[in-house]
């Protein structure tokens, strides 16, 4: 009865969006409260970034890094490419692409939750990084122009998108032709059912 | 490949979540951590090399 229930409501994407919101505000304002999911520096080791990576990037941002795989361990960013960063959260990839690429390169981080890009607009400052800049959007919505970057990196945030196909047809908008999508992200092992995937607090826990 | 991509990969893949302060909702699905990878094509023929070289067997009615 209460799968025949759940069938017969769809997802509210606004209020999935709504509880993502909360709960990465939560990881921006409290990451050392602890939360489903590892954060911050043991996070960064589990994944196996570089310690040198991590040199220079505010504590800040290392407390509410997030993520579920590491886009770098795929292949190194070059000198002066231009990389798009979906869901950038506090700006922790961000802040190593924009070293990787250096001066020359440019970073755009793309995030839907203002208490993390007000995160990662002050560490990128406290850093003197000058070559990232940080936008509020969706992934379904990319506020980059066609054709645009060299690399689209991403972690830990595809799973959240409620529209994941409209998500990778904007990535591929965004990249040049023979650009690259280098992505950590959630695999799941065994079949989700539908009346599942519209439980918001399986979304977000 | 259906959003314009070829060259998909998943070198990698991890327990990233045991341990964690909070039990997820979620872990009876047996999730993991995973990299992926993908490029998109340099130009048309690459794309529609790409699409030709995807098999589909089916198997005959018996």
């Amino acid at each position: 009865m209460a799968d025949v229930m759940m069938e017969s409501s769809p997802l509210d994407i606004q209020r999935l969006r709504q509880a993502i919101r909360d709960e990465y505000t939560a990881v921006a304002r409290s990451p050392e409260q602890g939360f489903h999911f590892h954060t911050g520096h043991p996070l960064a080791r589990l994944l196996g970034y570089d310690d040198a990576w991590l040199d220079g990037i505010p504590d800040g941002t290392i407390a509410s890094f997030a993520g579920t795989g590491n886009p770098f361990r795929l292949g190194p960013l070059q000198p002066g490419e231009c990389v798009v960063d979906v869901g950038c959260g506090a700006g922790f990839d961000s802040l190593i692409a924009a070293r990787m690429v250096g001066p020359q390169g440019r970073v755009v981080g793309v995030d839907m939750t203002p208490a993390m890009l007000a995160k990662a607009r002050a560490s990128a400052a406290e850093a003197g990084t000058t070559n990232v800049t940080f936008h509020e959007g969706y992934a379904e919505a990319l506020p980059v122009p066609d054709g645009w970057a060299d690399v689209v990196i991403s972690n830990g945030v595809l799973n959240l998108v409620p529209n994941k196909s409209a998500a990778l047809q904007e990535m591929a908008r965004v990249l040049k032709p023979g650009g690259r999508l280098q992505i950590g992200d959630i695999l799941v092992q065994k079949p989700v059912p539908e009346s599942a995937k519209r439980q918001i607090d399986l979304w977000t826990g | 490949m259906a959003a314009g991509f070829v060259g998909f990969e998943i070198p990698w893949r991890a327990d990233v979540f045991g341990g964690a302060p909070q039990a997820s909702s979620a872990a009876s699905f047996g999730t993991l951590g995973i990299n992926f990878r993908a490029r998109k094509p340099r130009n048309e023929q690459e794309w529609l090399d790409a699409l030709g070289a995807l098999t589909c067997v089916i198997a005959p009615v018996e």
